[in-house]
């Protein structure tokens, strides 16, 4: 098969050479832009290969996900003898790109948007305004397209049938994604094996714990072998040994050459997993970076929490005055007993200044450590509502 | 027929079986509700003067109540349980069309709400001595074929409206007695007011049920028999375009206002 595009300037080259199995292809030249009159040449000196495809720019090196200022207002109607109509907005201008192979994160707090966000990349909702891509086809005009190559877990028990066994569920799924049946045999093991179910499968759904459940909805995402996954808040209500192996899980989607949205609420979770950060707050992307570059922005690398007697505050905080713009100082009324919160570079500056007060007069208890992705993110989010 | 997904049927009848109709709760929709119109039938019918109940509208009348019904409510709670669980969202992000999996379901709905129109056609033989004598039975089984597909049609249009929002499942539980009423499912169809019929006319169920009690009755007319099956499949294809023109519709108003899940 050979097929020839010269309506784009960009144009790249896709030589495949055929390996003793037809199934065995090898991509080995790639992305090489050159005029019209000079793809003729090459494919002329090229006729020795057995394929020859040539594509305009971007066929195999689009971003896994595109969002491109992504917009959704919902409106609804309230009262009931005199109905106004109400807008909101869940969405605001979010824009980014997911490298393929790479574990994304969304981040923020409850009615950020991420899950919104995460539902118009899947096709379940329109936007109101803006587009995304998904692997360069479009959400709204290539839906069906878009379907195949996409998986998606939410959380909770939702989105799975209680009263069937596991494999009846992944049955079924298999078929809504028209799997072959051959492949359906071999995938359920597999994936029953790789989420950790085997020798559950045979067990109904409603008899599964929360972790269960979720692992089983991973293994459902996973039944047609989609290129991009997106999984809003997989650990959300499970156990800290559960939630450790959905980890372990995810990552090793990521050596499988998955590329993952992961919307969650838990710090440490998008620390250990993503390779970037974004963190939303009122449907707007405030921040995005990779972890260790999101430690690096908010001021100081270590954190020193204090807890202090309420009527001695005054004074700690006079004295820590003396620090420079770079550190941050920040009381918590909130708490009890009231807790002083210092990120700081220059964390041997502050004990120093706080030495004369390390006795239960002034501070009751002092703790340092370096500084988290919470840290951070609650840094932001605080700063937003500010 | 390579076009029908097999496997698909297959496994959307069989989830459809597991998970809504084989229960104790989904079972009493299809014999004890067409027992109750079918007692209350003949109840009427004696009142009414009869000494001799007819059979045809009241017990099998009560049978062809118990399918509507099971339809009825079967296919709400299939896409409001859908909704509430999460399937809802799953299944339209799928690339399996919402359409299709409303199709089967409904289907799947009118087979079950057959075994009510049996136990009801049985229960008129051997318990009431109905006799199948002199009744034009290729009428009345082509009329049923027919009869099975105009119900089958209503459902997957009905399904529209259930999917349309969250509190849209109200409406066609409303829709239930009207349908039951202007089709004539316990009674002929010339009883009613002039109006009622005319209104009648657009309901596929109303021509193909005609023609099939019309037929147990000995209606040996072809070309009545034939007028009716016409007009029962020329609504129903009818039914189908609207249908079409509705899933559209319906799947682009549920991913704007985000009504495909219930929370």
């Amino acid at each position: 098969m050979k097929s020839l595009h010269t309506d784009s300037s960009h144009v790249f080259l896709f030589f495949i050479k055929r390996k003793e199995s037809a199934v065995k292809l090898r991509l080995s030249v790639l992305c090489v832009p050159i005029s019209n009159t000079q793809i003729l040449s090459t494919y002329d000196r090229l006729g020795h290969l057995d394929f020859v495809a040539l594509g305009r720019r971007g066929e195999m090196e689009n971003p896994a996900i595109q969002a491109c200022s992504l917009n959704k207002v919902f409106k609804t109607k309230i009262g009931l003898w005199k109905i106004k109509s109400k807008s909101t907005t869940a969405v605001e201008d979010i824009s980014f790109e997911v490298e393929r192979g790479e574990l994304f994160g969304l981040l923020g707090p409850n009615g950020a948007g991420k899950t919104t966000t995460v539902k118009m990349l899947t096709t379940l909702l329109l936007p109101t305004r803006g587009t995304a891509k998904i692997l360069g086809l479009d959400v709204i005009e290539q839906t069906a397209e878009v379907r195949k190559h996409i998986g998606f877990a939410f959380s909770g028990s939702r989105g799975l049938y209680n009263r069937l066994t596991a494999i009846q569920n992944l049955n079924y799924f298999a078929e809504l994604y028209a799997l072959e049946p051959k492949v359906t045999k071999k995938r359920i093991p597999e994936l029953l094996e790789l989420v950790g179910l085997n020798g559950r499968g045979d067990d109904r759904v409603e008899t599964y714990s929360s972790g269960m459940v979720q692992r089983l909805h991973l293994a459902r995402a996973l039944l047609h072998e989609p290129e991009v996954l997106f999984l809003d808040e997989p650990t959300v209500g499970i156990d800290p040994v559960g939630s450790r192996e959905l980890r372990q899980t995810i990552k090793n989607l990521i050596s499988l050459k998955k590329t993952i949205l992961l919307t969650t609420h838990y710090m440490a979770e998008a620390e250990e997993l993503c390779n970037r950060i974004a963190i939303v707050n009122h449907g707007k992307i405030v921040v995005m970076d990779t972890p260790a570059s999101l430690k690096k922005r908010v001021s100081g690398d270590s954190v020193i929490e204090a807890e202090v007697q309420s009527a001695k505050a005054p004074i700690l905080l006079d004295t820590l005055r003396g620090l420079d713009g770079r550190s941050m100082v920040k009381l918590d009324h909130s708490a009890e007993p009231e807790k002083l919160c210092i990120r700081t570079a220059e964390p041997e500056k502050v004990l120093e200044l706080l030495s004369p007060f390390l006795n239960p007069d002034y501070i009751l208890g002092m703790e340092v450590r370096h500084q988290t992705l919470e840290d951070v993110y609650i840094t932001i989010i605080q700063g937003e509502k500010e | 027929m390579k076009c029908i997904r097999w496997g698909l049927v297959k496994q959307q009848m069989s989830v459809q079986l597991l998970v809504r109709t084989l229960n104790f709760f989904s079972l009493s929709l299809f014999i004890l509700q067409p027992a109750v119109f079918s007692a209350v039938g003949m109840l009427l019918s004696h009142a009414a003067g009869n000494d001799v109940p007819d059979l045809v509208y009241s017990v099998i009348g009560g049978g062809i109540m118990g399918m509507w019904s099971g339809i009825v409510f079967t296919s709400t709670y299939d896409i409001t349980g859908d909704r509430r669980n999460g399937m809802l969202e799953l299944i339209t992000g799928s690339p399996t069309s919402l359409a299709s999996v409303e199709a089967i379901r409904t289907f799947t709905n009118v087979l079950c709400g057959f075994f009510a129109v049996l136990i009801a056609f049985s229960a008129a033989m051997f318990i009431f001595d109905y006799s199948l004598n002199g009744a034009n039975l290729w009428g009345a089984g082509i009329s049923l074929l027919i009869l099975l597909f105009a119900m089958w049609c209503s459902g997957v249009f009905l399904a529209n409206f259930l999917a349309w929002s969250r509190i849209s499942g109200t409406f066609v539980e409303y829709l239930e007695m009207p349908v039951a009423i202007f089709c004539g499912f316990m009674f002929p169809i010339r009883v009613l007011p002039d109006w009622m019929q005319t209104i009648s006319g657009i309901f596929p169920i109303r021509w193909a049920l005609e023609a099939m009690n019309e037929s147990l009755l000995g209606m040996r007319d072809v070309r009545y028999l034939a007028e009716h099956w016409l007009l029962a499949i020329g609504l129903c294809l009818l039914l189908l375009v609207a249908t079409n023109w509705l899933q559209n519709k319906v799947q682009d108003k549920i991913r704007v206002n985000g009504e495909l899940s219930s929370i």
